[in-house]
């Protein structure tokens, strides 16, 4: 397919998606394929087969970081993505049943999802449930150093976890989006999981989830190879150092402000599925 | 311990190398306008995590933790389905 628009435009809009996205904790789809469609006029498609790679190399860089900081639980990891996987393959193959104006219906539904749970975890709290001293870890627990003490935790109600994981699997592979923003408050505010091992184990797996559904569009034909290039090199870099900064800001009106923009987004989606 | 810790450089390893090579491919193809160098930068960049579960795969099953290696493999699985369904069409 000729691509109209300039490489280095994409790369720039790439940069900007992958910035703010990480800066929220959303990830960079979130913007990056309502920006394609409705900007660009580029197939929702071929959208979100250049954001399922720009995910891919985001995460693959996070997660470097993430291990060596030890914060990753690659044993959680591996079970749960057994359910991201099999919800992206899923989720890869029935896009090519809906129509351009159904997944514009559904990405516009699931942003403002997206918006409300943001908004009303903008002042959040880390939830420790800390594991009976008896009982331990488990087979899917650990350790984890917060503030000055080491906590022991371990994973409760798994078959919310691996059902949550199956659902952010399929909203990744139907929608190009990671699916954290679904993964992280399930398992920190219902199945014991400190937020900073939630957060790092999620980042860990979502390379892997939207693997399962990439080579579907790749396959398919859905994959513009100057356009995804040029996005996830954009992306790569805006997302890096947006989760830097997003260390350093925990501004609760900024994530209200952005949940506005989100709804304001999922309208304009919402729109285009007349 | 010791065995985790050789996992974990093994996954970062794979992870880099895949990242580095991906992106130095695809910023080849980009300037050079080479449809080979997008396509085989973007292949790698998308088995990049299937490489990191085969180690991870491998890994578990070498220390005898067969459990978390059987869970490993069934991610391949579905990974190696996915795959077979873009280049069996």
């Amino acid at each position: 397919m000729p691509l109209a628009t300039p490489v280095w435009l994409l790369a720039g809009t790439g940069v900007a998606t992958g910035l703010i996205g990480a800066l929220l904790g959303l990830g960079g789809g979130v913007f990056l394929v309502p920006i394609l469609t409705l900007a660009f006029h580029l197939p929702i498609r071929t959208a979100v087969a250049a954001s399922l790679i720009s995910v891919i190399a985001t995460a693959s860089a996070a997660a470097t970081v993430n291990m060596s900081r030890g914060v990753v639980n690659m044993r959680l990891a591996m079970v749960l993505e057994v359910a991201t996987t099999i919800g992206g393959l899923g989720g890869g193959l029935t896009s090519a049943l809906l129509t351009q104006r159904q997944l514009f219906a559904v990405f516009g539904a699931t942003l403002a999802a997206m918006a409300i749970v943001m908004a009303r975890r903008s002042g959040r709290r880390n939830i420790i449930a800390v594991a009976d001293a008896g009982l331990g870890t488990g087979l899917l627990g650990g350790r984890v150093e917060e503030d000055g003490r080491v906590y022991v935790y371990r994973l409760r109600r798994s078959p919310l976890a691996l059902g949550a994981s199956f659902i952010a699997g399929a909203i990744s592979g139907l929608l190009g989006l990671g699916g954290g923003i679904i993964k992280v408050p399930v398992l920190n505010t219902f199945c014991g999981i400190p937020i900073r091992v939630a957060t790092a184990t999620s980042a860990f797996m979502i390379g892997v989830t939207a693997a399962s559904s990439a080579f579907v569009y790749f396959g398919r034909g859905d994959m513009d190879l100057h356009l995804t290039a040029a996005v996830a090199l954009g992306t790569l870099p805006g997302s890096l150092a947006g989760a830097r900064l997003s260390e350093r800001m925990q501004a609760r009106s900024l994530k209200l402000l952005m949940a506005a923009v989100l709804v304001a987004v999922a309208a304009r989606m919402l729109w285009e599925s007349r | 311990m010791k065995d985790f810790v050789a996992l974990d450089r093994a996954v970062e390893t794979v992870l880099t190398a895949g990242l580095a090579a991906s992106a130095l491919l695809l910023l080849a193809g980009l300037v050079g306008g080479s449809g080979s160098a997008l396509r085989a930068g973007t292949v790698i960049l998308m088995f990049t995590p299937v490489a990191r579960v085969a180690v991870v795969a491998t890994g578990m099953l070498a220390r005898r933790d067969w459990a978390f290696g059987m869970v490993s493999l069934w991610v391949l699985g579905v990974l190696a389905t996915s795959v077979a369904v873009a280049f069996h069409r």
